[in-house]
């Protein structure tokens, strides 16, 4: 049995190598994501994503007739492996750039460690202290190609208190940095703009039982209760609350995007959320089948955020060569480029978008609704 | 070269560490599952004190040390006295509640998000040096006194007690020691990678250098540092296998603990007269050679 | 009122818990070691259970069997893989306890090849939850209680009254002498791999229901090693009590101090209840012997 097993990876092995070594010459990307781990499953759709781009780029000729090598690295969601990972990429596989993680303690841990080269990473964490140093300046590799977390707040705080919610309650986990993130700058533009925070409450990552940490907002009687945190959690809080017997609104971040509404099991009516794609739109449902016909995935935002930063990547590689010093310049002269997740503008002085619109929706039973397009600004 | 000279910076940070672990697990035979807690005492507090006080290197990181090893001493008061069992038990809740801490104190820590900005300062050679340094304290501290009577102590604990040996005593110097090492391998790592957070240090990691010390084998010093140098390599050198890392890796210590129970190099330590040993041996198996 | 909440939510919790913490329970009562290897199992019965069964439309029945006959055939295999030699060797227990957490790496790495970037979660099993007098009771609560305690009454008497389950009890308490009795040792230790691997996949299940599907599920194993060592080690009343109990002081903590220094408490109230009572609540005195 044992041999068995070995000699299949021998020769997975070997067919890598081969592949490799057949490619001639090519652009080495690295692709740096949470392949194993909690937070895999972003991990694997945001590669997916770039994958697909990729695929798409080679069989359209590549770049300038170059084949563009996509090396994915597994960080297990761990920061020294995050880093052992970056450092291989960097210094043993010469890659040109790397499409970074969603996870902001990954972007966080090869922040500093990224000042020593040069080469780009173009990512989705949105935590600003993941592109922007304390001192105030941003690292000069680091980019976010998605809303931050202040602007994907204020969305949704504004959203909010447009459409009448005035009294809510917050439930975050305190043990991820994403959910604490977003938390402040919610009730920061709630309070700002004449809402109240009623109740506030936290968990950690060991929580199962939400039911005895919602009561207490459940009894605060609030309009609408924000819960940005990941699927998973999500979805046992949403069910969990409406098993209390809560009929009011729950504003929820990106997590609630599809495929939410298939694994909640129930009709998801009163839940808002925002998307960075809108799945009413031709391209992205052409796009959502293909994907699905292709590979058996329901591609989710983080599948279209990968294709598009690769697409951008291409761009770059095509207006300005693979040096890195040139694509950070291009990088941060990225203008109006019409992306599947928006016009993407990215501000030199953050290396976050600016002003990147997001799409907000709701459930009607288990169909996504789109409500309108919102920025932060 | 960059990515050899990281990888054994890193390498050489965990042997530290696990060094701390033989001495726990391997010497007196007591099973901490919150052992990288210890770590992470040593690592916040002297990043803490830098980044936030601004305080010099030479002071934080024995202000570190020195808190992780307050703190082992209340926590190993009520443990020592334990049966082996609730050892294991006892660390890993104190593991959990450290987490919790780490991410309720935003302030200071920096909570979920981690604890950036702590300067760089750790190098290859000063990893180095640090493993060595610690390496050669443990093995003289196994050949001491205190050594032999932990060994006693994991062996045969009633015996060890018959024999007059105190063996809470014996217990906590013992884990007293480990802990120090392992939170000055936490302030190594701290300033080695300029980063960290809470998640770094659950009762995964602490289980993971349990591993290292039992593939390397129980009684052997050298074994350890081994078997850290194997375990923390591999992944690395499979990194190309991607998904199927996790699995080889299983499969390569379930091979080893199940066929050489001993661990790789069992009792066996590499000191100057084992050196010796094994140069007489090479010359006697070369010598008919030369007569021929 | 809110109290008696509080206590349904705790009982809720740990009737889980307490199906993790036999199964844990039953391995060390056998082999005196944390066969940490049990959450890992539990995932993989799970999602074998939601592939085989539940992807298909099957109800919970056919999921829970799939679940328990994968649990049950993992353990097994795991058994012959990764403890019959330590077993025949006869070595320290601390090399099962190794050889169960690098079993369980090794499962959760199976899992992780076969779930990649999708999504899961079970079909809902069950409707609306009840509310009686201010109180809500969910009804997957409900019946995951009664099937716990349905399938530990069972175990009991299994145990308590069956040949098999005589020969289980005296190979847990002698090994040696057991087998001089003529009682095939390695048969006993296969039928408590075996049962502490269909309690597995059920909890694996009941895991999967209330908590969703995802790689990492197994990481709450966690709580039935807690469980199980307050309840006293290798006991299977104990076991169950200590599970409860558990699920009891979780939820009271979560709902004065909340989350956040739930984990500091749960430690110290641990720290303490071991000085006072180190058997554990129904723990036998197992001799001190390395």
């Amino acid at each position: 049995m044992k041999k068995v097993l070995s000699l299949i990876l021998m020769l997975a092995m070997l067919t890598s190598v081969t592949a490799a070594l057949a490619e001639g010459e090519t652009i080495n990307v690295g692709c740096l994501q949470d392949i194993s781990g909690p937070t895999s499953s972003l991990g694997n759709m945001a590669t997916a994503g770039v994958q697909w781009a990729v695929d798409e780029i080679n069989a359209a000729g590549g770049v300038n007739g170059k084949m563009i090598n996509l090396i994915v690295y597994d960080t297990k969601a761990d920061v020294t492996e995050a880093i052992n990972a970056y450092t291989r990429a960097v210094t043993s596989d010469n890659v040109s750039a790397i499409v970074g993680p969603p996870i902001a303690n990954i972007a966080l841990a090869i922040a500093p460690e990224s000042e020593n080269n040069d080469v780009q990473i173009l990512g989705f964490a949105i935590d600003s202290k993941c592109q922007i140093k304390p001192d105030g300046t941003p690292y000069k590799n680091m980019f976010d190609f998605q809303p931050s977390a202040a602007q994907q707040a204020t969305i949704m705080a504004k959203y909010a208190l447009k459409n009448g919610f005035s009294k809510f309650g917050v439930i975050y986990n305190e043990g991820n940095a994403y959910s604490v993130s977003l938390q402040a700058p919610f009730i920061d533009t709630v309070t700002a703009n004449g809402g109240e925070v009623a109740k506030v409450v936290t968990y950690t990552s060991n929580d199962k039982d939400f039911k005895t940490l919602l009561q207490p907002i459940v009894s605060a009687d609030v309009d609408a209760v924000f819960v940005p945190n990941y699927t998973q959690e999500l979805i046992l809080i949403a069910q969990q609350i409406r098993a209390l017997g809560y009929e009011g609104s729950l504003i929820c971040g990106l997590d609630a995007c599809p495929p939410f509404n298939t694994l909640f099991g129930e009709d998801c009516d009163g839940i808002y959320f925002i998307n960075n794609i809108d799945g009413t739109e031709a391209n992205v449902q052409a796009m959502l089948a293909a994907v699905k016909e292709k590979t058996g995935i329901d591609a989710t935002n983080k599948f279209f955020l990968g294709y598009d930063v690769a697409n951008i990547l291409k761009g770059i590689f095509e207006t300005v060569g693979t040096n890195p010093v040139g694509v950070r310049n291009a990088a941060e002269q990225v203008t109006n480029y019409a992306g599947l997740t928006g016009n993407i503008t990215i501000d030199p002085a953050t290396h976050m978008p600016k002003g990147l619109e997001m799409v907000m929706f709701t459930y009607q039973g288990t169909t996504p609704v789109m409500l309108e397009r919102y920025s932060a600004e | 070269m960059t990515l050899y000279t990281h990888i054994l910076t890193q390498i050489l940070i965990s042997v530290v560490s696990v060094a701390g672990v033989f001495v726990l697990t391997g010497m007196t035979g007591m099973f901490s599952l919150g052992q990288a807690a210890f770590m992470a005492i040593g690592a916040y507090t002297s990043g803490i004190l830098v980044t936030k006080l601004s305080a010099p290197i030479y002071l934080a990181w024995p202000a570190g040390v020195v808190l992780a090893v307050a703190v082992g001493f209340i926590v190993g008061l009520p443990t020592v006295r334990l049966r082996r069992d609730y050892i294991s038990l006892v660390t890993l809740g104190f593991g959990e509640a450290i987490t919790a801490l780490l991410n309720r104190t935003t302030a200071l820590t920096g909570g979920a998000s981690g604890l950036t900005g702590i300067p760089k300062v750790t190098t290859l050679w000063s990893a180095l040096v640090s493993a060595v340094l610690v390496i050669t304290l443990i093995s003289l501290f196994k050949n001491s006194k205190y050594g032999r009577q932990c060994i006693a102590v994991r062996s045969d604990e009633l015996a060890a007690k018959s024999m007059g040996i105190n063996v809470p005593k014996v217990k906590m110097i013992a884990f007293l020691i480990s802990v120090a090492v392992t939170a000055y391998g936490g302030c190594l790592y701290a300033f080695y990678t300029a980063y960290v957070d809470p998640s770094l240090f659950g009762w995964k990691k602490s289980a993971e250098w349990v591993i290292m010390v039992f593939f390397g084998g129980v009684n052997s010093l050298t074994g350890s540092v081994l078997s850290t140098f194997v375990l923390s390599g591999l992944p690395e050198v499979l990194r190309f296998l991607q998904n199927y890392r996790a699995i080889i890796y299983a499969v390569l210590v379930l091979l080893i603990i199940n066929f050489k129970p001993a661990g790789l190099l069992g009792e066996w330590e590499l000191t100057p007269r084992n050196l010796r040993r094994i140069i007489a041996r090479g010359r006697r198996v070369q010598q008919p050679k030369g007569v021929n | 009122m809110q109290i008696l909440q509080y206590v349904i939510n705790g009982i809720a919790l740990g009737s889980v818990y307490a199906l993790i913490s036999t199964g844990f329970s039953l391995i060390f009562n056998v082999l005196k070691f944390s066969n940490f290897s049990h959450g890992a199992l539990m995932t993989f019965s799970a999602f074998t259970g939601y592939f085989v069964a539940a992807a298909n439309g099957w109800g919970l029945v056919p999921t829970i069997l799939a679940a328990a006959a994968t649990g049950s055939l993992v353990a097994l295999a795991g058994e012959f893989v990764a403890f019959r030699r330590i077993l025949i060797r006869n070595t320290s227990p601390i090399y099962f306890f190794v050889s169960s957490i690098t079993l369980g790496t090794l499962f959760e790495g199976i899992v992780v090849l076969q779930v990649g970037a999708n999504f899961y979660n079970y079909p809902r099993f069950f409707g609306k939850p009840l509310k009686l007098a201010g109180l809500v009771i969910s009804q997957s609560d409900i019946i995951i209680f009664c099937i716990s305690a349905f399938v530990l009454v069972v175990l009991a008497l299994v145990i308590q009254k069956t040949r098999l389950g005589r020969a289980l009890r005296s190979v847990s308490f002698d090994r040696d002498t057991a087998s001089l009795m003529g009682i095939d040792v390695t048969r006993s230790i296969q039928f408590a791999f075996i049962i502490s691997g269909a309690l597995a996949g059920l909890a694996g299940v009941f895991l999967g229901i209330n908590y969703t599907l995802y790689p990492t599920l197994g990481s709450l194993v966690v709580k039935g090693f807690i469980a199980s060592v307050i309840g006293g080690l290798g006991s299977l009343p104990g076991a169950v009590i200590g599970a409860m109990l558990l699920g009891i002081v979780e939820t009271t903590l979560i709902s004065t101090i909340g989350s956040g220094y739930a984990p500091v408490f749960t430690f110290l109230i641990m720290l303490v209840f071991l000085l006072v009572r180190p058997r554990g609540i129904a723990g036998s005195n197992i001799q001190e012997k390395a």
